[in-house]
């Protein structure tokens, strides 16, 4: 499967391509008139894209995150899954980097085979860092009132969350 | 509610970064001004290096002159000389006095740390603002490639025939989209980008796909209802294949994963659906009662 992912953006270029010379098109004059806006993206998701990432870092180095997990430590007791999977889930849809270092020490910690693992590596896999494409998306075509984008990514995240707990404990016993 | 997230982000790092601080003043946490008993190992006068034991680690350190030594810091060692080093500009060695030197012992004073915490989320709020915008330009390049590519399927009419294909399917999910209009396409493939874990292709494409529903928008800074049904898609990650960093981490064990994390894919790609909707038709609602 890996290798047939590797081979279809070659596959797709040459039939695009191929297909544009076969219809008479000047490719490479309307590759570079298309390829002109790059800049003009990139630039404009900047202010967006500062704005997310600074606040989110600071919540990360202000240790903030583990006072929360305490307090919600509770709720895991109570509904029977293990508390250490919660910072995943909060990390998550803030950070592609950060939920990545929550992983890895959750590996080295309790090991690949373990019910945590399993459960923090679903959710890993399962959802996006919500706010980080909310803000390159967005911040592309200039939009800063994002009506209820964000809770229905949010909504995704936490029906994630509760699914990989549960398909995992289901899955795996 | 993004701009109370986001305060609530920045809000609550900055009181508890103080409330950490002021906790650590009140209980002295960082030992500040307190004269440490170290023991000396082994000392070696030609060098001027002695080996002292410091929270069960042997540290190196350089006498400097009689009233200053140099220690030299690894990830090892302890987590409170680390923070007074790094906090002073230097991760990897900290000056500290000496107070007074025997054959078997030193008593040494470090240096003072203060506001640690707010020093540390004022640095990384600094780095990371720095990082976001490195980020944003490296999208230029792959950001190009795409945008060209798509221009020269456009031109050839390869978009129109996507569009066909795949309106019939997606005319339910963006129903204020015009018949055969070229963002379902761009969508579409954005989608199949995502599914396959090509996330280098899914984001250019899936900002080419935000250019066209901006252009159908009638308020240029407020998102439509298109929008956010396309952007809550692509936040629930509909994909089939285990991102390439999951199985960087997991190795083999990836492949046991993947049923398991389409299952849960699904489900929050379903809410995401079924949230949108909701908020839409609410939307929708509130417009024919104004």
């Amino acid at each position: 499967m890996q290798q047939l992912t590797s081979l279809i953006i070659p596959l797709l270029i040459l039939f695009i391509i191929g297909h544009a010379l076969t219809k008479r098109v000047a490719v490479y004059e309307e590759f570079v008139e298309g390829a002109r806006d790059g800049f003009k993206i990139a630039v404009n998701i900047i202010p967006y894209l500062v704005a997310m990432l600074f606040a989110i870092a600071m919540f990360r180095a202000s240790g903030a995150l583990e006072i929360l997990v305490t307090l919600l430590s509770p709720i895991a007791e109570l509904f029977g899954f293990p508390a250490e999977v919660i910072p995943m889930g909060i990390i998550r849809p803030l950070t592609g980097s950060g939920s990545v270092g929550v992983l890895a020490e959750l590996i080295s910690v309790h090991g690949e085979d373990s019910m945590i693992v399993r459960i923090a590596a679903v959710m890993f896999g399962s959802t996006e860092t919500t706010l980080y494409v909310l803000a390159v998306y967005f911040g592309a075509v200039k939009i800063t009132r994002t009506r209820y984008a964000i809770q229905a990514g949010l909504m995704a995240d936490f029906a994630g969350f509760i699914a990989a707990i549960s398909v995992s404990y289901w899955y795996f016993t | 509610m993004l701009n109370k997230i986001w305060a609530a982000l920045i809000i609550t790092s900055i009181l508890f970064a103080l409330g950490q601080d002021i906790y650590d003043e009140v209980y002295n946490t960082h030992q500040n001004g307190v004269i440490q008993t170290i023991p000396i190992v082994q000392s070696d006068s030609s060098t001027n290096q002695l080996t002292l034991i410091i929270g069960q680690q042997e540290i190196i350190a350089t006498l400097i002159t009689d009233e200053q030594v140099k220690l030299l810091l690894t990830e090892h060692s302890p987590l409170l000389l680390r923070e007074i080093a790094s906090a002073h500009g230097n991760s990897n060695s900290l000056l500290a006095t000496i107070i007074s030197r025997e054959s078997r012992h030193i008593e040494l004073l470090f240096p003072a740390l203060h506001w640690a915490k707010l020093r540390a989320i004022t640095q990384s709020a600094f780095d990371m603002a720095e990082f976001a915008a490195k980020l944003a330009l490296g999208l230029i390049g792959i950001m190009a490639l795409w945008l060209g590519l798509m221009r020269i399927s456009e031109k050839s009419g390869l978009i129109h025939i996507m569009v066909m294909l795949v309106q019939p399917v997606l005319r339910w999910l963006f129903p204020n989209i015009p018949k055969d209009h070229p963002a379902f396409a761009s969508i579409s493939m954005n989608m199949a980008a995502n599914i396959l874990g090509l996330g280098n292709a899914a984001t250019p494409l899936g900002i080419k796909a935000m250019q066209q529903l901006q252009k159908l928008n009638h308020k240029r800074d407020s998102a439509s209802d298109e929008m956010c049904m396309f952007l809550a898609l692509n936040t629930s990650s509909v994909q089939l294949l285990p991102p390439v960093t999951l199985i960087a981490l997991m190795g083999t064990q990836t492949s046991e994963l993947i049923i398991p994390i389409i299952l849960a894919t699904s489900c929050s790609t379903i809410t995401a659906i079924i949230v949108a909707k909701l908020y839409a038709s609410k939307g929708a609602k509130n417009a024919t009662t104004d």
